[in-house]
């Protein structure tokens, strides 16, 4: 809420500084977002008095030449305001003057004329939003005269953000009574005083209420023979500080009242009331309406209207309406002052889309106790501003009035609950000042009766926030809650990873965050079949874009944007990961499933050219190599690596399942060209694995047992092998373990060849076997038959020959 | 006659001083000591002195020859040594084989931090659904259906009564439905809102905590925090506890921290008021131990959260909240 630091001094005396009660107003829960001096650019603006106006001599469009009297001599002024005439009084900014927004008043020439300085409007000095014409000030105003000191208007904005819990401060009177809480001062209450005439209300009008669930209390009063004209420079002045435009007089004081005392109301003209009469009743469904902005809304049960005899005329504590509106013929004015139920408000303006000033405050709930005093404070203002006769009496229906809850309250309590030590007359006093009735019984226990405006208060634990607050949280003592062991572990996942983030840093991985929002087209870039659970999207309903409208079933998509951010800036050797949950559509009244995966992607080249190595592009071994040293960290080196059913985003020649005692933790490969096409990545070749977090949750960290340290020599043999180009290294291996047996104790391939003397369909794999017994020192004879006899299988089983040298 | 041969080592002796290479060192041996060399040549020339000044000029022209000889040996000796430097040189300031290194994002590393210095506390972390309940998002934590506190956060629906979790809250209430107190948890994650703009992204990144036991006072609340602060951002941080609601605490209080780029003076960053916003928090409202049946007379305690872009935008002095979320190296790599 933006509010005229003048206007709260009319309720409340200030006797700090505009930076002071900001921090005071902001420490208090009030928080003074920003804060504005107003009028204060306006110190070169003085009074004009205009002594003659004559036509400009060379335009066509309507300008005039002014003498204008500004207290320092008489200047000709050039100006076009349709207003301007002899004797006026006009505020004139002199050359040198800067006016808000920044313009510099200079001495000029306009179409051949001088003119030194200018006068102005309204708008041109940021008062108000109007630009009719020129300010008209106080015709015995001295030229020369200060205008900020003619109009009051040393004064600042405060933008006050209102937390929901406070609808009481949503108005000038709220923040002032919080200010006299908070300082100690008077809060002087608005002035309310008018002369009523002789036709009692009841004979002209009348109020039912067919819904005194949602409209708990109704009033209304009247004014006859009103004459529609602007407000004064005073009203439009201080609705245009808050955000509201001014209207006519009578439209401005229901403004007025609504920011001034937090009540909304609505100004009906009376003789366009079939029978002259209101009734408060539930829309029907399908019932359509026109609001005063001239757009027509379907309604259902859930809005509430305010009606006359046939028809609906307003949308009860959101907007009036256009058949029922104050219009430049108005003459009888009926003025609604109400509650409204807030979740009644809050359904129907949400379910329209209307948010107004009205519904911002109805929805947080007002004083129901101010109803009546906000509408004798607009008849006043209605009746002097715009004339008329106040009728006789008001109306105020009022069925079951509200009754104000009584707080039993322990000053130990609370002092236990906020850590402090104030007495009981301390806490009485806090809660005195802030309206309420405090009843002691003892230096400990009241009773206290919150004002009705504070509908945020019903418990002790309210009345303890306000002595916090009024006490101020910087004075509330700093200590420590006692320390507790705790026996329970953090869970599994936190620790997998940070370990699975550990050791891909080692390894030379950037660790990115994608958005868990991706777009379902997805799901196509990857080349999923339609009943692939890659589709199984869990989708938003209301999502920003289409771009991030379902939630993630593989992390692929999000590697492959950062891939695409890299190579916008030409950084194309990347090694990337991501560790993050999946989303799983489980249909049925059940939450999503939710699960880690974990993946990583490398493009560009593995190793990059030095003055040690020369250049070389990442291939499918350096994918698998970072797995292999991932999965080793992680205790599972006895991963497999087999062909089998992969993803379709993989290059089939290209792509391995990755798998633990016959159970698939993922998947590794290159990706297909196609698919690196789709994610606007063309000419690369990208590698990537994926792994599923929960299985790595089950497996990973297997217990590790101390294996004694060989005792005996071991017996090294090479072997080098011809065989098949579709002969897997792994079978080889796994021979060679199974024919070794307890002798075995290594075996690893070091050398492959093709090309050469070996056959286009062959390759040479060299494989050094370590032999080695427990138990003696093994003889070379041994050693022969067993090696002979691994090689004489290999060739049976696999039609491996050896090489010759 | 003998000055002259003393002349001549003088000569030779010099000149070996200047010579620093092995080809000077062979053109000095040709003239000197060579055949035809000065020296040689002057040797012969003894046979043509008077027979009995013959030996003491032989005596001083061999002791001639042995010192030039000793001396063209040392020189030639320094030369190699020289040599053999030069061409062995290392230089270390090439760059090494560098294993490369790669990098934690920075939303980890301070999501990290701050679960250290917490469960330094006590508090034992824990995680939940990112896709929620309204129930546990909303309702239970006292934020009902048509509540105007809901306008607070925009929220992505799944369904009527699903939704990504706005704020990692709901794990408070997940926990206590599942243990009864004492409770200490700190609760990571991420958090959606349907938000995006310059200073907001649609997902970002929370930490939420909870602590219930019996006796706990919002001076204790005061306490935690505090030391969290000067634990995160230095002891010589000042901070200030502020009045703010929030549905599910009672008091509540948002905590600022002076602003670590101007120091209080004033900024952009902290819009002139010197202070940056950093946590919410408060006492638990004793409505929403009714959803899980704690008794408010007995138990009370408190609740915080915060936004960890904001605390890593801090922290590391980084402008732009989209940088954490578009992946790019030259970002990436600096943390």
């Amino acid at each position: 809420m933006r509010v005229s630091l003048n206007w709260l001094k009319d309720f409340v005396d200030l006797e700090m500084s505009v930076d002071d009660l900001g921090e005071v107003l902001t420490m208090a829960g009030l928080e003074v977002e920003s804060r504005e001096p107003l009028g204060g650019s306006l110190q070169d603006v003085v009074a004009g008095k205009i002594v003659s106006v004559r036509s400009h001599p060379s335009s066509e469009k309507a300008l005039f030449l002014c003498d204008v009297d500004s207290g320092h001599g008489i200047f000709q002024v050039v100006c076009g305001a349709p207003n301007v005439e002899v004797g006026m009084v006009a505020p004139i900014a002199l050359p040198g003057a800067t006016l808000p927004g920044g313009l510099k008043v200079k001495e000029s020439r306009i179409r051949g004329e001088m003119s030194v300085g200018m006068l102005l409007a309204e708008d041109e000095m940021g008062l108000t939003d109007d630009h009719m014409g020129l300010m008209v000030l106080p015709a015995d105003l001295a030229p020369g005269a200060s205008v900020v000191d003619a109009l009051c208007l040393d004064d600042s904005a405060f933008e006050i953000a209102i937390t929901p819990n406070r609808a009481d401060c949503a108005s000038v009177i709220g923040i002032a009574r919080e200010i006299a809480a908070l300082t100690g001062q008077s809060l002087r209450r608005p002035h309310i005083r008018f002369k009523e005439g002789d036709r009692p209300i009841n004979s002209l009008t009348s109020v039912t209420i067919n819904d005194p669930g949602g409209c708990p209390r109704y009033a209304a009063g009247m004014v006859l023979g009103v004459e529609l004209k602007p407000s004064p420079f005073w009203i439009r002045y201080r609705l245009f500080i808050s955000g509201i435009r001014a209207i006519s007089n009578v439209v401005d004081v229901t403004n007025y009242v609504l920011l001034e005392l937090g009540q909304p109301l609505h100004a009906f003209d009376y003789d366009r009331l079939v029978e002259n009469r209101i009734v408060v009743r539930r829309a029907k469904k399908g019932e359509s309406f026109t609001t005063l902005d001239g757009k027509t809304h379907s309604l259902n049960s859930e809005n509430l209207l305010i009606c006359d005899a046939q028809r609906a005329v307003a949308l009860a504590g959101i907007m009036g309406g256009l058949n029922s509106e104050i219009y430049q013929g108005s003459k009888n004015v009926l003025v609604e002052s109400a509650f409204f139920d807030p979740v009644t408000i809050r359904r129907g303006s949400k379910a329209l889309g209307i948010s107004t000033e009205a519904s911002y405050r109805f929805e947080r709930g007002i004083d129901i106790e101010g109803v009546v005093a906000a509408l004798k404070r607009s008849l006043m203002l209605m009746s002097d501003l715009a004339g008329g006769e106040v009728v006789n009496g008001i109306i105020d229906n009022y069925p079951s009035p509200h009754h104000r809850p009584l707080i039993e309250f322990s000053a130990d309590k609370t002092n236990r609950f906020l850590g402090t030590t104030l007495s009981g007359g301390t806490m009485a006093r806090y809660l005195s000042a802030l309206g309420m009735e405090v009843e002691r019984e003892d230096e400990n226990t009241f009773q206290v009766k919150p004002p009705a405006f504070r509908v945020d208060i019903t418990r002790d634990w309210d009345l303890m926030e306000e002595i916090a607050r009024l006490e101020g949280y910087q004075r509330i003592p700093v200590t420590f809650p006692p320390i507790r062991a705790s026996e329970e572990l953090d869970p599994p996942e936190i620790f997998l990873g940070d370990k699975v983030r550990a050791l891909m840093v080692e390894m030379g991985f950037a660790e990115v965050i994608s958005y868990s929002f991706i777009s379902p087209e997805c799901a196509d870039r990857l080349q999923t079949p339609k009943e692939s659970p890659v589709r199984s999207f869990v989708g938003l309903l209301n999502p920003l874009t289409v771009e991030q409208s379902v939630m993630r079933t593989t992390l692929i998509p999000g590697l492959m944007a950062a891939l695409g951010t890299n190579f916008a800036y030409g950084e194309k050797d990347l090694k990337c990961f991501e560790w993050g949950r999946l989303f799983l559509a489980q249909g049925g009244e059940q939450l999503p499933g939710e699960k880690y995966a974990f993946a990583a992607v490398m493009s560009g080249l593995a190793i990059r050219k030095t003055w040690h190595s020369e250049e070389r592009p990442v291939d499918f071994y350096d994918i698998k190599g970072a797995l292999e040293g991932f999965l080793d960290g992680l205790g599972l080196s006895s991963c497999a690596f087999k062909r089998g059913q992969t993803p379709p985003w993989y290059r089939p020649q290209a792509a391995a399942l990755v798998t633990l005692k016959g159970i698939v933790l993922g998947t590794v490969g290159e990706l297909a060209k196609e698919v690196v096409k789709s994610f606007d990545l063309d000419e690369t070749r990208v590698f990537a694995f994926e792994l599923d977090g929960s299985l790595l949750l089950d497996h990973a960290f297997p217990e590790t047992f101390f294996k004694p340290l060989a005792k005996f020599p071991a017996a090294i043999r090479d072997v080098s092998l011809v065989v098949g180009k579709d002969v897997e290294c792994d079978g080889i291996q796994k021979i060679i373990e199974r024919e070794g047996g307890e002798l075995l104790e290594s075996v690893s391939l070091f050398d492959l060849y093709e090309g050469g003397k070996i056959g286009p369909a062959e390759k040479a794999l060299a494989f050094r076997i370590c032999y080695r017994s427990k138990e003696t020192t093994l003889e070379g004879r041994d050693i022969n038959v067993l090696h002979e006899r691994i090689i004489g299988k290999l060739g049976k089983e696999t039609g491996a020959r050896l090489r010759e040298s | 006659m003998m000055d002259g041969i003393l002349d001549l080592q003088k000569k030779a002796l010099e000149e070996l001083d200047t010579i620093h290479d092995r080809n000077g060192l062979e053109t000095f041996r040709i003239a000197y000591l060579g055949k035809k060399g000065l020296v040689t040549t002057w040797m012969k020339k003894l046979s043509a002195l008077a027979p009995e000044r013959r030996p003491e000029a032989g005596r001083l022209a061999n002791q001639v020859k042995m010192n030039v000889t000793r001396c063209y040996e040392e020189a030639k000796e320094r030369i190699a040594l020289q040599k053999e430097k030069v061409e062995s040189f290392l230089d270390v300031t090439l760059p090494g084989r560098r294993f490369a290194r790669g990098s934690v994002h920075p939303i980890t590393k301070v999501t990290q931090e701050i679960c250290r210095i917490f469960v330094k506390m006590g508090f034992r972390i824990v995680e939940g659904p990112e896709v929620e309940w309204d129930y546990y998002n909303f309702e239970a934590l006292n934020i009902p259906k048509d509540h105007p506190a809901r306008d607070m956060q925009d929220t992505f629906y799944v369904s009527d009564n699903v939704v990504l979790r706005t704020h990692t809250s709901p794990m408070e209430v997940r926990v206590m439905e599942s243990q009864t107190p004492p409770v200490r948890i700190i609760a990571p994650g991420k958090v959606y809102r349907r938000d995006s703009d310059v200073t907001h992204t649609p997902m970002f990144h929370q930490v939420e905590g909870l602590l219930v036991d019996k006796g706990i006072s919002f001076s204790d609340l005061k306490g935690t925090l505090t030391s969290f602060v000067h634990q995160m951002f230095g002891y010589e941080t000042a901070l200030r506890f502020r009045p703010s609601f929030f549905p599910f605490t009672e008091p509540s209080a948002e905590v600022d921290i002076r602003c670590v780029i101007c120091k209080g003076k004033g900024c952009r960053t902290c819009s002139n008021t010197g202070w940056l916003e950093i946590l919410g928090s408060g006492m638990n409202d004793p409505a929403i131990y009714k959803f899980v049946g704690y008794d408010p007379e007995v138990y009370s305690g408190f609740a915080f959260g915060m936004g960890i872009e904001r605390v890593a935008m801090l922290k590391y002095g980084i402008d732009d909240i989209q940088l954490f979320y578009k992946n790019d190296m030259r970002f990436l790599r600096q943390f």
